[in-house]
């Protein structure tokens, strides 16, 4: 007899605040002491703690990847990604003519693009092939160089557009993605609903493409007249009475300097929040799993608190509770998805494609997934 | 006890019959019985309320208890309720990558210095010009070539090569000392085997000895190939900050560093050997070493009157008192200065300096 009530919110996240500080905490004082090296079993306990809170239709997701397996793919990027790199970066600048070497480092600049959305690719098949529902695994198909190299030229065309591509290239890369994961040995599926994938999605990306320049802007004009007034005021440089401050000194730089920093943080996630918020609602909306579709509810203004928040925390901590932040997002957005209809689970067994034997090489190099994964 | 299973080959899970024994738990599904050993599984849920157990060898079967029956399930089988069973590694695991971690650092912060040296005496000469392009770019950036220095140069060349006959300096002919102006005061040396001297050093030496002193330093400095070994030493620390702090950049502003100007600074160890062997040469020339303990002494009065505002020569050549009473200990009364007082005026005059005071006794 299966057990699948239907709850009116089918997916759900658990974790609490400070149980995932915790560990974040134990995580970084670890990372720490350790030069960095625990960051594999960091990641593997964060993952397991974040895969165990949320839920599915009353029951749990499970991360059944390993420290060593991160360790290992680590291992086998050093030669393969750090060698040349090291090349490029250290020695090419001090023993090659200076021309040659600024057109090889321009040239691996280049290669990244790709090189980064192929990661991202491997990224993702290992952490599926290590996630289990109900003891089915997830994977993911198709060749990574082929997402790197379509990648590659649709953020050609987004550069070449001034990014006004960027909409349909985030719905292409969602679309190959998606199609290419497997619950078990079901695919997902990128419905056509029969209108553009990009609906709904120009006017929040005109909103944040116009919107962020004026505000950043704005916010740097407010930023020197506030620091401005409180130079004015001696507040920066104690100055006698009756003298008038003549330089800022180094705290007042400093602290402008920062300032600008946040308001482009500020800004730049409020104006875009939109367009994030948008994007992702359509790109869940587009998803089925065996002819059952999903939704997701978010919304601009928590969104935009919820990153900001996560933002702020990795900031200050200097990235080594990056986690917590990608916990936020993560529980936010599981609380928002739901699940219309009920797939065929009695039909859906293990997957036919085998997961990798190591863990995520490149992609722990360009950390790109906070230390939280793809959940 | 009921329990929920799900059998690792459809995403259902079903009602369970489970009977917890001492060393097995029997698992009764429909019509088919299991038998787990509890040696033979793993906990599957990271403490999230429910109990999970799993196969050690994942069969992607699960049985899932609710979580009062933790106590039964513990009564019976306590590896499974340890901390290692739900995932958090063994403080053997800690210790050995803190071991390796640091293991890895000295290797890197122990070994790459210890091997400098010898690494350096190796690279091939035109990667050695190439470096020096790349420091001389910097030294353009910030000083400025005097047309009225060559008379000055020539002066400071004969005297630098007169010091190195006697001490048998090798390669002395590849040493070239160029006067620059620049609004600091500073000597050093770059790869390819130049001695850059500031016209501000030059006007802040009282005597000849005190700039010879200085000069015989910055010869040391490229005779054991501590410019080299600085730059093969900073390479490794960017090196190992990039690749174990995973590639975020630190490392490789290091080694770029280690070529500009900024980066021109040398281990103490280094500045030791460079003090001990440019007293040498100036003792065998016949020079007194009172003049460079003097401009020590005049840099540490500087820095006391200035509050720390003269960061240039002091900061890559810090004037310890140490320093000032090796030279001094040295210094020999009576010999003739290492310029003439022609010399000297002409060598003050450079990038229109003021014209010399007469020589100190």
């Amino acid at each position: 007899m299966t057990v699948e009530a239907a709850p009116a919110q089918s997916f759900s996240h658990t974790g609490r605040f400070f149980d995932v500080l915790g560990l974040a905490l134990k995580n970084a004082g670890l990372t720490v002491v350790t030069l960095t090296l625990y960051r594999f079993w960091a990641r593997t306990a964060m993952r397991r703690r974040l895969w165990s809170r949320a839920w599915v239709m009353g029951d749990p997701l499970e991360y059944t990847g390993s420290a060593w397996e991160l360790v290992r793919g680590f291992l086998i990027a050093l030669p393969t990604f750090f060698l040349p790199w090291i090349f490029v970066a250290y020695i090419a600048p001090l023993v090659m003519n200076p021309i040659t070497a600024a057109w090889l480092g321009f040239g691996f600049w280049v290669l990244l693009v790709p090189l980064i959305a192929a990661a991202r690719y491997w990224m993702r098949r290992y952490q599926l092939s290590r996630t289990r529902w109900r003891g089915i695994r997830m994977g993911l198909a198709g060749s990574a160089w082929s997402f790197a190299a379509a990648s590659w030229g649709w953020w050609v065309l987004q550069v070449l557009s001034l990014g006004w591509y960027t909409p349909a290239a985030r719905m292409n890369r969602a679309k190959l993605m998606w199609e290419n994961t497997r619950f078990g040995d079901q695919p997902f599926e990128f419905a056509d609903d029969g209108e553009s994938p990009q609906k709904g999605l120009w006017g929040p990306f005109a909103l944040g493409w116009f919107a962020f320049p004026i505000a950043y802007m704005a916010s740097i004009f407010v930023v020197v007249m506030v620091f401005a007034s409180l130079g004015m005021s001696g507040v920066f440089t104690p100055t006698p009475a009756g003298e008038t401050p003549t330089e800022p000194n180094a705290v007042a730089i400093f602290a402008m300097i920062v300032s600008f920093g946040f308001a482009f943080l500020f800004t730049m996630l409020l104006c875009w929040a939109p367009y994030n918020a948008a994007s992702m609602n359509r790109i869940a909306g587009l998803l089925s799993l065996d002819g059952a579709r999903f939704r997701l509810r978010t919304k601009t203004f928590p969104l935009f608190f919820v990153t900001l928040t996560g933002w702020l925390i990795s900031i200050f901590s200097l990235g080594l509770l990056a986690p917590v932040g990608g916990f936020l997002q993560v529980r936010y957005v599981m609380n928002r998805l739901e699940i219309i209809g009920t797939p065929k689970f009695a039909e859906m067994g293990q997957p036919v494609i085998e997961g990798p034997r190591s863990g995520e090489s490149l992609g722990d190099a360009f950390d790109l997934d906070m230390g939280v994964g793809v959940i | 006890m009921r329990a929920r299973y799900t059998d690792g080959r459809a995403a259902v899970s079903q009602e369970a019959e489970c009977g917890i024994g001492q060393d097995a738990v029997t698992i009764r599904v429909n019509d088919s019985t299991h038998v787990w050993a509890y040696h033979e599984l793993a906990r599957a849920d990271d403490g999230n309320g429910r109990i999970v157990f799993k196969r050690k060898a994942d069969t992607g079967e699960r049985l899932t208890f609710e979580p009062d029956a933790k106590d039964v399930l513990k009564a019976v089988a306590p590896n499974l309720f340890t901390p290692r069973a739900q995932g958090v590694e063994s403080p053997r695991v800690v210790v050995g990558v803190l071991a390796a971690a640091w293991g890895v650092a000295a290797a890197f912060l122990i070994g790459i210095p210890m091997s400098a040296q010898p690494i350096a005496g190796v690279v091939p000469a035109p990667y050695r010009a190439q470096i020096a392009d790349i420091s001389w770019s910097q030294v353009n950036a910030f000083t400025e070539y005097c047309d009225d220095s060559d008379e000055a140069a020539r002066i400071l060349n004969e005297m630098a090569h007169r010091i190195m006959a006697r001490s048998n300096v090798p390669h002395r002919d590849e040493i070239w000392i160029t006067v620059v102006d620049a609004p600091f005061p500073n000597a050093f040396a770059l790869p390819d085997n130049s001695i850059i001297v500031t016209d501000d050093l030059i006007q802040l030496a009282g005597h000849p000895d005190e700039l010879t002193g200085v000069i015989a330093h910055e010869i040391a400095h490229i005779e054991r190939n501590h410019v080299m070994t600085n730059i093969i030493r900073q390479m490794g620390a960017g090196i190992f900050f990039d690749v174990v702090f995973g590639g975020a950049g630190a490392g490789q502003a290091i080694a770029v560093a280690s070529v500009n100007l900024a980066g021109l600074r040398y281990s103490r160890g280094d500045e030791e050997e460079a003090d001990a062997r440019g007293l040498d040469y100036l003792d065998a020339a016949g020079i007194d070493t009172g003049g460079l303990a003097r401009l020590f002494e005049r840099f540490r009065e500087l820095h006391e009157e200035h509050g720390g505002e003269v960061p240039t020569l002091l900061s890559s050549h810090p004037a310890t008192p140490a320093r000032t009473a090796a030279a001094r200990a040295r210094s020999r009364q009576g010999l003739a200065p290492s310029l003439s007082d022609r010399d000297w005026r002409v060598v003050r005059q450079a990038c229109g300096g003021s014209a010399a005071p007469a020589v100190e006794d």
